[in-house]
């Protein structure tokens, strides 16, 4: 019986292979090389700058755009060109290392919280609840003030204390629907801890739940950055972020120095759309089938 | 009848409790902080005080006191309606608040109102004309401001609006002389107000969508198309209503979002709100101020969260909610 007889009448033949032009199809390339672009301008910032950017040239001062200062020079004369590859590396070091600080709690008082008795687990969900309650802005201006003067690793701590909520949620979600199955029940009789249960069996099976979440927190850790040293509560000026140029930007508006308030946002944004359609991707990537390793 | 007045005092007990648990941790947290009570009680003065004079002072504000006995003293008071006085506007809270609040009422209610009848609006259409140019072109709109900063929207408009165009004011909430003129503060508003819905209208729009698309590839569809119900009567008189819980539910929980998106806006704009003076008495250790706002936001967010939860179990006793809780709490 040749392969060709064997077809069920109504079925469709397998489609022929895709081409292969056809194979980038739904990917977000212009997201990945946009944001391939500006990471690399970023670690390599010695190599694209023009002029030293924390040099303060005060006969520049408010220069718009021109051949020798390519994106103009703000209220201190500094080259913004050259800050934006350099500030770049701060804001995203922090969004990063934020995100790496909220997933590490979300992960470990999700896994408790899921694996703990209904009562305690309750209990912790609903003092967590309260607490992050605080409009997060608030929070922030607290913390900041406890931990005293900002710096990269305090504002980092600081925003990654205050997002880890919604993926813990999701992290204990997961973990009650697992925690029955028998692969771990088997692990735990064996003597399995509790961190070998989480890291063995237990992440592997919630990491494609909450890897979208974490990814989508990078983008809220770099605007919460930005906001916070606009408003005077994160870096100082002297230290050059995205957030912190634009923290020279109500004086900006009123000598209407639209470049210092357009390109570094526009610089921000552009990396933030970026990340979350490779989010977006991930996302439905990820959730196309159940892993069952 | 018995049972609903049991939720009723569950969900009571568990406000109260929340509320005790948050005015205890706001309590402790704020005087944890450094920096000097007294300087935003007294300006530039402190400086000057003699040592005994200061002990003086931070006696007569209770500052000695442990800091428990502080937070009953403060507990005992507050019981009574009395929350202290600001330190740093010399007058009661209550007082300092009361005169502020309707701003910052107007433009969150003004502005969840908008952004909730709106994206409504938009989640329907887009559903409705599914992988149409329009709805492709409204999704990545919402994709791109998602990630515009409140702030830098701000900035953006009052430089076109105000710096450049001249056409509205860009600052506080009237301009000077002209605080019953109810056109000149409309026209204040009107700038704040379309930070707050640009910010968060995109995002509600987008999830109404999903969970309508949701709603449409379901059998039940199938079932009235194949009875000869016209499409529109199918997508308002079936769909729509079951997306009706979800809707709740997302706009009780999104109640946080738009109050921290409010306070940002109002810093930017000067606009003299509850949020410029959260910041304000964040940044200056204002304790008593800061307590009453932060219980203020707290309560209403803490009441939106059991208001969704009881919505939910009200009209989709199947226990839909965790599912939109998780999804959206994703920004």
């Amino acid at each position: 019986m040749s392969a060709d007889g064997f077809r069920i009448v109504g079925m469709q033949p397998t489609p022929p292979k895709a081409h292969k032009k056809n194979r980038l199809r739904g990917k977000p390339v212009i997201s990945a090389a946009l944001l391939f672009l500006i990471v690399f301008g970023c670690m390599f910032a010695e190599l694209l700058m023009t002029k030293d950017p924390t040099y303060m040239d005060l006969a520049h001062s408010r220069l718009p755009p021109d051949g020798e200062f390519l994106f103009g020079a703000d209220t201190m004369g500094r080259d913004l060109f050259s800050m934006i590859w350099y500030g770049g590396r701060i804001s995203l070091a922090i969004g990063f290392l934020s995100m790496a600080i909220s997933a590490v709690i979300a992960v470990v008082v999700g896994t408790a919280s899921g694996l703990a008795p209904k009562a305690a687990d309750a209990a912790l969900m609903r003092l967590t609840e309260i607490l992050l309650s605080i409009p997060n802005l608030l929070l922030v201006i607290l913390l900041q003030a406890i931990l005293g003067k900002a710096n990269v690793l305090s504002l980092s701590v600081v925003i990654g204390v205050t997002s880890w909520l919604s993926i813990a949620k999701v992290v204990r979600t997961e973990v009650q629907t697992l925690r029955g199955s028998e692969f771990i029940l088997a692990s735990r009789a064996m003597g399995g801890g509790f961190v070998h249960v989480l890291r063995r069996h237990l992440a592997p099976n919630f990491f494609p739940s909450i890897m979208f979440m974490m990814v989508m927190n990078v983008r809220s850790a770099m605007i919460a950055e930005s906001t916070l040293s606009f408003m005077g509560l994160g870096l100082p000026v002297n230290v050059i972020t995205w957030g912190s140029m634009l923290s020279l930007a109500q004086n900006a508006l009123i000598s209407g120095a639209w470049w210092m308030i357009l390109i570094p946002g526009l610089f921000l944004i552009t990396t933030l759309v970026c990340i979350t359609n490779l989010g977006n991707y991930l996302r439905k990537s990820l959730n196309k089938g159940q892993r069952n390793l | 009848m018995r049972s609903r007045v049991f939720t009723l005092g569950k969900n009571l007990l568990i406000f109260a409790l929340s509320l005790a648990i948050l005015s205890v941790a706001v309590f402790y947290v704020a005087r944890l902080a450094p920096g000097d009570p007294l300087a935003s009680y007294y300006g530039s003065r402190v400086e000057k005080l003699t040592p005994e004079a200061r002990f003086a002072a931070e006696e007569r504000l209770g500052l000695h006191d442990p800091i428990i006995v502080q937070y009953f003293k403060w507990l005992r008071g507050a019981l009574r309606g009395d929350f202290g006085i600001s330190f740093q506007y010399k007058r009661p809270v209550v007082e300092v608040i009361g005169g502020r609040i309707g701003n910052t009422l107007a433009l969150g209610g003004i502005g969840f109102a908008l952004t909730f009848a709106l994206a409504l609006l938009l989640g329907v259409f887009c559903a409705g004309h599914e992988d149409t140019f329009l709805d492709k072109l409204i999704c990545k709109v919402g994709t791109v401001t998602g990630c515009i900063p409140e702030f830098w929207l701000s900035l953006v408009l009052i430089l076109i609006f105000d710096i450049y165009l001249g056409l509205l004011p860009g600052s506080g909430a009237y301009s000077v002389g002209k605080a019953d003129d109810l056109g000149d503060r409309a026209a204040h508003l009107l700038l704040p107000l379309a930070v707050v819905v640009l910010g968060h209208l995109w995002y509600y729009a987008y999830m109404i969508r999903n969970r309508m698309l949701e709603e449409i590839r379901a059998d039940y569809v199938l079932l009235a198309k194949s009875v000869g119900l016209p499409d529109r009567k199918i997508l308002f008189r079936h769909c729509l209503r079951n997306c009706m819980p979800t809707y709740l539910s997302i706009m009780a929980i999104s109640v946080p979002h738009i109050i921290g998106g409010t306070y940002i806006v109002e810093t930017v704009f000067s606009y003299p709100g509850v949020g410029t003076l959260s910041y304000e008495s964040a940044r200056y250790q204002d304790y008593n101020m800061l307590m009453v706002l932060t219980l203020l936001t707290g309560a209403v967010v803490i009441l939106c969260n059991l208001v969704a939860q009881t919505v939910n179990a009200r009209i989709d006793p199947r226990g839909r909610a965790a599912e939109t809780e998780v999804t959206a709490d994703v920004r």
